[in-house]
C-alpha cells in the first residue's frame, strides 16, 4: 500500500467535497444544521394547550379559577363555549386541545366546603399532550382548591419522597436530546461516503480506476480518509452548537469527544461501505442506508425510549447499530462527565465495527475486480 | 403533447422496473419503517433497572423493595453498598434508578411526630426514561404513605374533582398518534426520492442532453418525471394505509375518499419540492442529501413528533408553510376524529395553495437550469 497513492485519492475526494459549495454544505455543514433544526422540537418543555371554557357559574370565583389556570401562559383560553355542540366542533376542527366545563354552583359549593365537579374534555388524538394537559390542570386545581378546606387537616408524620435527577436535574428534554441527536445527525458523512462510492460504479469511472496502479486498499483508505476528515469538522461544528448555542453542559474531555467521534465516524462509514457494496445505483444505496441505518437509529438506539433489552433479538438489533453505542458515549461525555476507562467498551466495539466494515468492503471489492 | 408525456412516463417506468432491487426497496423500506415504529410504540417502557441502597434493613424497607419490584416499569437489579457505589452504577448506565432508604426509616415511619424520608435518584441523561422512572418509584412510596394516612383515618378527598373525558382515543394508545403521522411521512419520503432523483440522475449520467434536444418541452419533461412519482406515491400510500388499518387496527372514522383526495394534493406539493431539488442539485449525491435535510426539516415543523405549538413562536409561523404540517393535521383528524371537509377546509386550502406555489416555482426552476 502506497501512502502517496492513498493521499492522491484522498485529495481528489476532498476536492470533490470542497469544489461545489453545495456539496460542502451538504457533506460537512449539514449535521450542524440538522442538529439546530431537530433540537428545536425539544426547546420548550412546557406543554402549551388551548382551552375552550364553558363557565356555567359565571361567578367571581369561577373567573378566578380560570385566571389561576391560565396565569403562566401554558394554558390559553381560545374560545368561550356555550354548549356541548360548540365544544365538539372546536375539538373536531382542532381549534382547541381541550374543554373545561365549570358547573353552576361552583362558587357556592366551594365556599360551603362541599366537593364540586369540574368536567374536562380532552382531545386524545395526541395522547402524550392529553395526559400532560390533564396532569397540569390537576396540579393547578389542587393548588387553587387547597385554601377552601374547612379545617386544614394537620398531617403529622408521614412519608416524604425526595426525587432527584442526576446529570440533568430539571429533567429537561433539550439537555438529554441534544447529545442523543448528535450521533444521528453525524450519520450524514457516512451516507455521503456510501453515495460517493456507488457513484463511481454508476457513472462508470470505476472502470477507469481499475486500470490505474491504485490498489483496492489505497482506493478505500483514500476515500475513507477524505470523508473522515470532513466528518471531524462536522463533529467540531456540532459540538460547538450544542455547547455554545443550546448551552448543554459538557462535563467530559473535549479531546476525548473528538477522538471517540472519529471512532464513531469510522464505524458508521464501515457500516455504510458494507451496504454500498451490494448496490449499483445511488438511489438503492440511499434507500438501504435509510432502512438499515438511519430509521432504526431513531427508534431502537435508545434516543427517546431506552434500548429494549427484553429479548435477545431486540438486543442484537440495537447493539449492532453504531448509533446505540455512540448515543451512550455522547450522553456519558456531555452529561455524566465520564472518563476514558468507563468508555473503553463502546470505543472498542465501534473500532471493531469500523475495522470489520472496512475489511469486508475490501474483500468484496477484490472479488469484484478478480 | 399527451403522447410525448406518456412516452417519457413509459420510459421511466421501464427503467424503474428493470432495477429489481430499487422496486423492492421502494415498497420494503416503508413496511420496515412502519414495523419498527409499531414495535417502538407498542411496547410499554418496563423493567428499568433499580439499585437499592437500604441502610435501614427493616421489614418495612424490605416490603417497599418488593413493592418496587411489583411495578411494571421497574425491576430491582442490585443492592448498592454506599452512595459512591450507587453513583458508579448510574454513571456506567448499569441502572437507571437508585432508591436510598436511610437508617431509622422504619422507626421514623412508625413515629407519628416524625417524617420518614426516602430519596429516589434517577439518571436524567435520558429524560424520557428518567421521568418515567421517577414517577413510578415515587408512586410506590406515595401509595404506601397514602395507605398509612387512610389507616389513621385522615380523609384525603379533593375539593374540586376534575372529571376527565377523553375523546377520539380514550385509551391513550400512542400508536393512534404515531402511525397516521408515519403514513404521511412515508408517502412524503418515497415521493420525494423518486421525484428529486429523476432529473439529477439524467444529468449525472449525461442523458439529460438527449432529453433536452428531443421535441419535449420543459413542461412536458417535468410532467413526464412527475407522473411516475405520483403513481408510486399513491401506491405507497395505499399499501401503507392498508397495513395500518388491517394489521395495526387503526380506526378510519372519516371518509376515505376525502383522505385520498387530500393525499393526492399533498403528493403533488411534495413532487414540486422534489423537482426543485433536482433543479438545484448538480448530481445525485447532492439531491439525496438535500432530501435528507428536507425530511428532517419536515419532522421538526410538521408536528410529527411534538405538537407544533411547542415550537418557539417564529418557528410556528414557518410550520404553516410546510405542506406536511397541514397534511398531518388532516390525516389525524380524518382517521381518528372523523372530521369532514367542513372542519378541515383551512388546512385543505393551505395544502392546495402551497402545492400550486411550489409547482410553479419548480417549473420555473427547471426551465432556468436547463436553458
Amino acid at each position: 500500500m502506497s501512502i502517496h497513492r492513498t493521499l492522491a485519492i484522498a485529495r481528489k475526494e476532498i476536492r470533490h467535497i470542497l469544489r461545489d459549495l453545495r456539496t460542502f454544505f451538504l457533506v460537512t455543514v449539514s449535521p450542524a444544521f440538522l442538529l439546530l433544526t431537530l433540537s428545536y422540537i425539544f426547546v420548550l418543555d412546557v406543554q402549551q394547550a388551548d382551552l375552550a371554557v364553558w363557565d356555567l357559574d359565571g361567578s367571581p370565583l369561577s373567573r378566578r379559577y380560570v385566571a389561576v389556570l391560565t396565569a403562566d401562559g401554558d394554558f390559553r383560553v381560545r374560545a368561550p363555549a356555550t354548549s356541548y355542540t360548540e365544544l365538539d366542533r372546536l375539538l373536531l376542527a382542532g381549534e382547541v386541545d381541550g374543554g373545561l366545563v365549570i358547573p353552576q354552583g361552583f362558587e357556592a359549593g366551594l365556599q360551603a366546603g362541599r366537593q364540586v365537579q369540574v368536567q374536562v374534555v380532552l382531545d386524545g388524538s395526541d395522547p402524550i399532550a392529553a395526559s400532560q394537559t390533564f396532569f397540569s390542570l390537576q396540579q393547578r386545581t389542587v393548588a387553587f382548591a387547597a385554601p377552601f378546606r374547612a379545617s386544614p387537616t394537620l398531617v403529622v408524620g408521614g412519608l416524604e419522597v425526595r426525587g432527584e435527577a442526576w446529570y440533568n436535574p430539571a429533567l429537561k428534554s433539550l439537555i438529554s436530546m441534544v447529545p442523543g441527536l448528535i450521533p444521528i445527525v453525524l450519520s450524514m458523512p457516512a451516507l455521503a461516503l456510501a453515495l460517493a462510492f456507488t457513484r463511481e460504479k454508476e457513472v462508470g469511472s470505476f472502470e477507469s480506476l481499475i486500470v490505474t496502479p491504485v490498489r483496492g486498499t489505497e482506493y478505500l483508505a483514500g476515500k475513507l480518509f477524505a470523508y473522515l476528515s470532513s466528518g471531524l469538522v462536522s463533529v467540531l461544528l456540532v459540538w460547538l452548537i450544542a455547547v455554545l448555542y443550546f448551552r448543554v453542559p459538557f462535563r467530559g474531555s473535549p479531546l476525548l469527544y473528538l477522538l471517540l467521534g472519529a471512532d464513531y465516524l469510522l464505524a458508521s462509514m464501515g457500516f455504510s461501505l458494507l451496504i454500498a457494496n451490494f448496490t449499483r445505483t445511488q438511489q438503492t444505496a440511499m434507500l438501504l442506508v435509510l432502512m438499515i441505518f438511519f430509521i432504526p437509529s431513531f427508534f431502537v438506539a435508545g434516543l427517546i425510549t431506552p434500548v429494549d433489552t427484553s429479548s435477545l433479538g431486540s438486543r442484537i438489533v440495537a447493539y449492532s447499530l453504531p448509533t446505540t453505542h455512540f448515543i451512550a458515549v455522547s450522553r456519558g461525555l456531555f452529561l455524566k462527565g465520564l472518563g476514558g476507562e468507563a468508555l473503553l467498551l463502546p470505543a472498542a466495539v465501534l473500532l471493531g465495527m469500523g475495522g470489520l466494515g472496512f475489511a469486508s468492503g475490501l474483500l468484496l471489492f477484490r472479488k469484484r475486480l478478480g | 403533447m399527451i403522447l410525448r408525456i406518456l412516452n417519457l412516463v413509459r420510459k421511466e417506468i421501464t427503467q424503474l422496473a428493470r432495477d429489481r432491487l430499487m422496486t423492492t426497496l421502494i415498497f420494503l423500506v416503508p413496511i420496515v419503517q412502519l414495523l419498527l415504529l409499531a414495535q417502538a410504540t407498542g411496547r410499554r417502557i418496563g423493567d428499568l433497572r433499580v439499585a437499592v441502597l437500604d441502610l435501614d434493613r427493616s421489614s418495612v424497607s424490605r416490603q417497599l423493595i418488593a413493592e418496587l419490584e411489583n411495578r411494571e416499569e421497574l425491576s430491582v437489579w442490585c443492592f448498592a453498598e454506599d452512595e459512591d457505589h450507587l453513583r458508579d452504577l448510574l454513571d456506567r448506565g448499569e441502572v437507571r434508578v437508585g432508591v436510598i432508604m436511610p437508617q431509622g426509616f422504619a422507626r421514623d415511619l412508625a413515629d407519628p411526630l416524625r417524617t420518614a424520608r426516602v430519596r429516589v435518584v434517577v439518571d436524567g441523561s435520558n429524560s424520557v426514561a428518567g421521568s418515567i422512572a421517577l414517577s413510578a418509584a415515587s408512586a410506590v412510596f406515595a401509595e404506601y404513605g397514602q395507605e398509612r394516612l387512610e389507616a389513621l383515618g385522615v380523609s384525603a378527598t379533593l375539593l374540586v374533582d376534575l372529571r376527565v373525558e377523553t375523546l377520539y382515543n380514550p385509551t391513550y394508545n400512542i400508536r393512534h398518534f404515531a402511525i397516521p403521522a408515519q403514513v404521511g411521512f412515508i408517502t412524503f419520503q418515497i415521493t420525494l426520492v423518486i421525484a428529486s432523483l429523476g432529473l439529477a440522475r439524467e444529468r449525472e449520467l449525461g442523458t439529460l442532453e438527449q432529453l433536452i434536444v428531443s421535441p419535449l418541452s420543459r413542461l412536458e419533461l417535468v410532467l413526464g418525471k412527475a407522473v411516475p412519482a405520483f403513481i408510486i406515491g399513491e401506491l405507497n400510500f395505499l399499501s401503507i394505509f392498508a397495513i395500518a388499518i388491517h394489521f395495526f387496527h387503526l380506526p378510519l372514522r372519516g371518509s376515505f375518499l376525502l383522505l385520498l383526495g387530500l393525499t393526492s394534493l399533498f403528493i403533488i406539493a411534495e413532487i414540486g419540492w422534489g423537482v426543485i431539488i433536482s433543479a438545484i442539485a448538480r448530481n445525485q449525491q447532492q439531491a439525496i442529501l438535500f432530501v435528507f435535510i428536507l425530511a428532517i426539516v419536515d419532522i421538526t415543523f410538521s408536528g410529527y413528533l411534538v405538537p407544533v405549538e411547542n415550537l418557539p413562536r417564529l418557528l410556528q409561523l414557518i410550520a404553516r408553510a410546510v405542506p406536511m404540517y397541514h397534511y398531518l393535521v388532516i390525516i389525524r383528524a380524518v382517521m381518528l376524529k372523523g372530521a369532514a371537509l367542513t372542519d378541515l377546509w383551512p388546512h385543505a386550502l393551505a395544502l392546495g395553495g402551497l402545492g400550486i406555489a411550489i409547482l410553479s416555482l419548480s417549473v420555473q426552476g427547471v426551465s432556468r437550469r436547463l436553458d
